[in-house]
């Protein structure tokens, strides 16, 4: 019997077979959501081992990378509500600060859950930040940091956007190694994550909220 | 007892006169502070970088003058670059290292931290001009350090471990797709660092350190990074080359990783001499560590740097007598924190990390 996407994904297919059972489904006329939700469902179960430490890092790693190209390759099929992202999210790592595996696992798994992530990258100044929630009008800002020097950065970016007017227009949520629910809250973000799964659930908890679609 | 005697006493699993107290590293910024002196030139803790040896023996002399004024027992010191070499600069003004690395100037701790590499595709591993161990220059500052050390305190090298190496010169994303798609290509290219290693464990051993401790983490604060499979067939089989290399020169092996090392700890405990680390905010009861592993390994850390950077002065002498108290019994112990000193610690918490050490660490433990 195939195997399921579920079934490749957690058991670290390559992608060419990912990419070949999608092919064939869409053939089969399945609809194209129904396997945006298994992907999403699989996400879920992925987090939630991960959390249970059932899974390494690496593992965490290549499934982000195999649902991140899964999505791509079922988005072109998607139409109507079904084509359109579950909300903007900007992300990036705070200035200071250059270490970006988490913050990458994050992004990967965003996009494979159906939101259109702008990834700022490493070491972004506060004015950065101000500038692409400006731009982009996302509904959640991810800022990451590993080191616990670069705290006082993401408290940095939180001013600059009261300064800019522009808080209360994003949900922000910080996360990192040294991250807890005290200093998320002194520091004034809404949201916080200590490691890459904690992050997936703090963004649909704040959609779920009102933060997203 | 001097500082050298309390550390070689530890090392051995014998109680000295009081607990040896050492830092792996500390931020440039700090040590200028606790100097007064500065330094002018960025580092990397990856990578050997600075190439005029001028700069190289300044860098030496402060960190010196520090650990002399902090009153450390033990010195480690990483490898120079080798003679001649000169780094090249990306367009961006980024630098691409020894190994392939490109690294990225962090202007708070001033210090390049990789973030990216040369290498898209394996292919290319085959095309790299791989460092030779036997070049003039890797252990400049070790000689240099030795030279003005005169047995005061003891001598560790530092030394970055096959797999951090490989996970860096990769970068992490790229290293986790060839480690499942290609493991042969990983496989050999842990070997070939390892072999580097070995040789390089051999100058080490010819300047006369006392020590290695091997740099680079296999764990996250949720347990290792790759599977204990890869471990098994991989990591561990070059740890154990590079440690039996260390052991036929007479010198110790310390493995420094962060994280929650408790599944590795048996495999650890039968290959190296010694964990740093043991990392409290990652799970790591130093205590625990102690009563199953500690005729074994000599334990290393457990002074929370989270701690260091965000509590007060009271707390981390707490944390010190639960350490002292828990790890320092019968020797095999040094107190350090469970990384290093950022730029972003508290310099008044870590002095009193050392104070606490002295003033509770004196044998026999009386807590």
């Amino acid at each position: 019997m195939p195997k399921s996407l579920r079934e490749l994904i957690l058991g670290l297919a390559d992608i060419s077979e990912i990419k070949d059972l999608i092919d064939n489904e869409l053939r089969s006329h399945k609809n194209p959501q129904l396997i945006v939700d298994e992907l999403s469902q699989t996400l879920r179960e992925v987090g939630d081992k991960y959390e249970r430490g059932e899974l390494f890092l690496s593992e965490l790693m290549m499934i982000g990378y195999l649902a991140s190209e899964a999505a791509s390759n079922l988005k072109p099929h998607l139409s109507g509500a079904g084509k359109r992202s579950r909300g903007k999210t900007v992300m990036g790592t705070v200035r200071g600060d250059i270490h970006d595996v988490g913050k990458n696992i994050v992004v990967m798994m965003l996009q494979a859950d159906g939101w259109e992530v702008i990834d700022l990258g490493v070491d972004v100044p506060p004015e950065e930040f101000v500038e692409a929630i400006r731009k982009e009008k996302p509904v959640i800002l991810g800022l990451s940091a590993l080191l616990t020097s670069t705290l006082e950065e993401m408290r940095n970016v939180i001013k600059a956007l009261e300064k800019s007017g522009l808080r209360d227009k994003v949900k922000v949520i910080v996360g990192g190694r040294p991250i807890t629910r005290m200093i998320a809250k002194e520091m004034g973000a809404d949201g916080y994550a200590d490691d890459s799964v904690a992050a997936i659930r703090a963004v649909r908890e704040m959609a779920r909220r009102g933060g997203g679609t | 007892m001097n500082h050298r005697e309390r550390v070689i006493k530890a090392l051995n699993f014998e109680e000295p006169d009081r607990v040896p107290i050492m830092e792996n590293g500390i931020d440039t910024p700090l040590m200028e502070k606790i100097t007064g002196d500065s330094f002018p030139y960025a580092v990397s803790r990856q990578s050997p970088i600075i190439t005029d040896r001028s700069h190289e023996s300044m860098r030496v002399d402060l960190r010196l003058k520090c650990w002399r004024k902090i009153d450390f027992d033990l010195f480690p010191i990483d490898l120079s670059t080798p003679d001649g070499w000169k780094p090249q600069m990306t367009p961006e003004g980024d630098m691409v290292d020894l190994w392939g690395r490109i690294m990225k100037l962090d202007k708070m701790t001033r210090a390049w931290i990789p973030y990216s590499t040369v290498f898209t595709d394996p292919d290319d591993y085959d095309e790299f001009e791989f460092p030779d161990p036997l070049e003039g220059g890797w252990v400049y500052a070790l000689e240099y350090a030795k030279r003005n050390l005169e047995g005061e305190m003891a001598l560790a090298s530092s030394l970055r471990d096959p797999f951090a190496h490989a996970w860096e010169m990769f970068t992490p994303m790229k290293f986790v797709l060839w480690m499942y798609r290609e493991p042969s290509f990983i496989k050999r290219v842990i070997e070939d660092i390892a072999d580097f290693n070995i040789g390089i464990i051999k100058r080490v051993a010819e300047v006369g350190v006392d020590l290695i401790i091997s740099s680079g983490d296999y764990c996250d604060a949720k347990g290792p990074m790759v599977p204990l499979s890869f471990f098994r067939d991989t990591i561990f089989p070059n740890l154990r080359r590079q440690v039996d290399a260390a052991h036929k020169s007479g010198v110790k092996y310390i493995k420094h990783t962060d994280g929650n090392i408790n599944s590795l700890l048996p495999d650890l405990a039968d290959i190296v001499d010694g964990c740093h680390s043991l990392d409290p905010s990652a799970g790591v009861d130093i205590g625990s560590v102690k009563k199953t592993y500690g005729d074994r390994l000599v334990l290393m850390g457990n002074i929370s740097v989270d701690n260091l950077a965000l509590k007060g002065r009271a707390d981390i002498v707490e944390e010190v007598k639960r350490c002292i108290r828990d790890a320092s019994p019968g020797g095999g112990h040094i107190l350090s924190s469970s990384n290093s000193w950022a730029a972003g610690a508290r310099l008044e918490n870590c002095l009193a990390m050392v104070e606490a050490g002295k003033t509770y660490g004196v044998y026999p433990i009386k807590m």
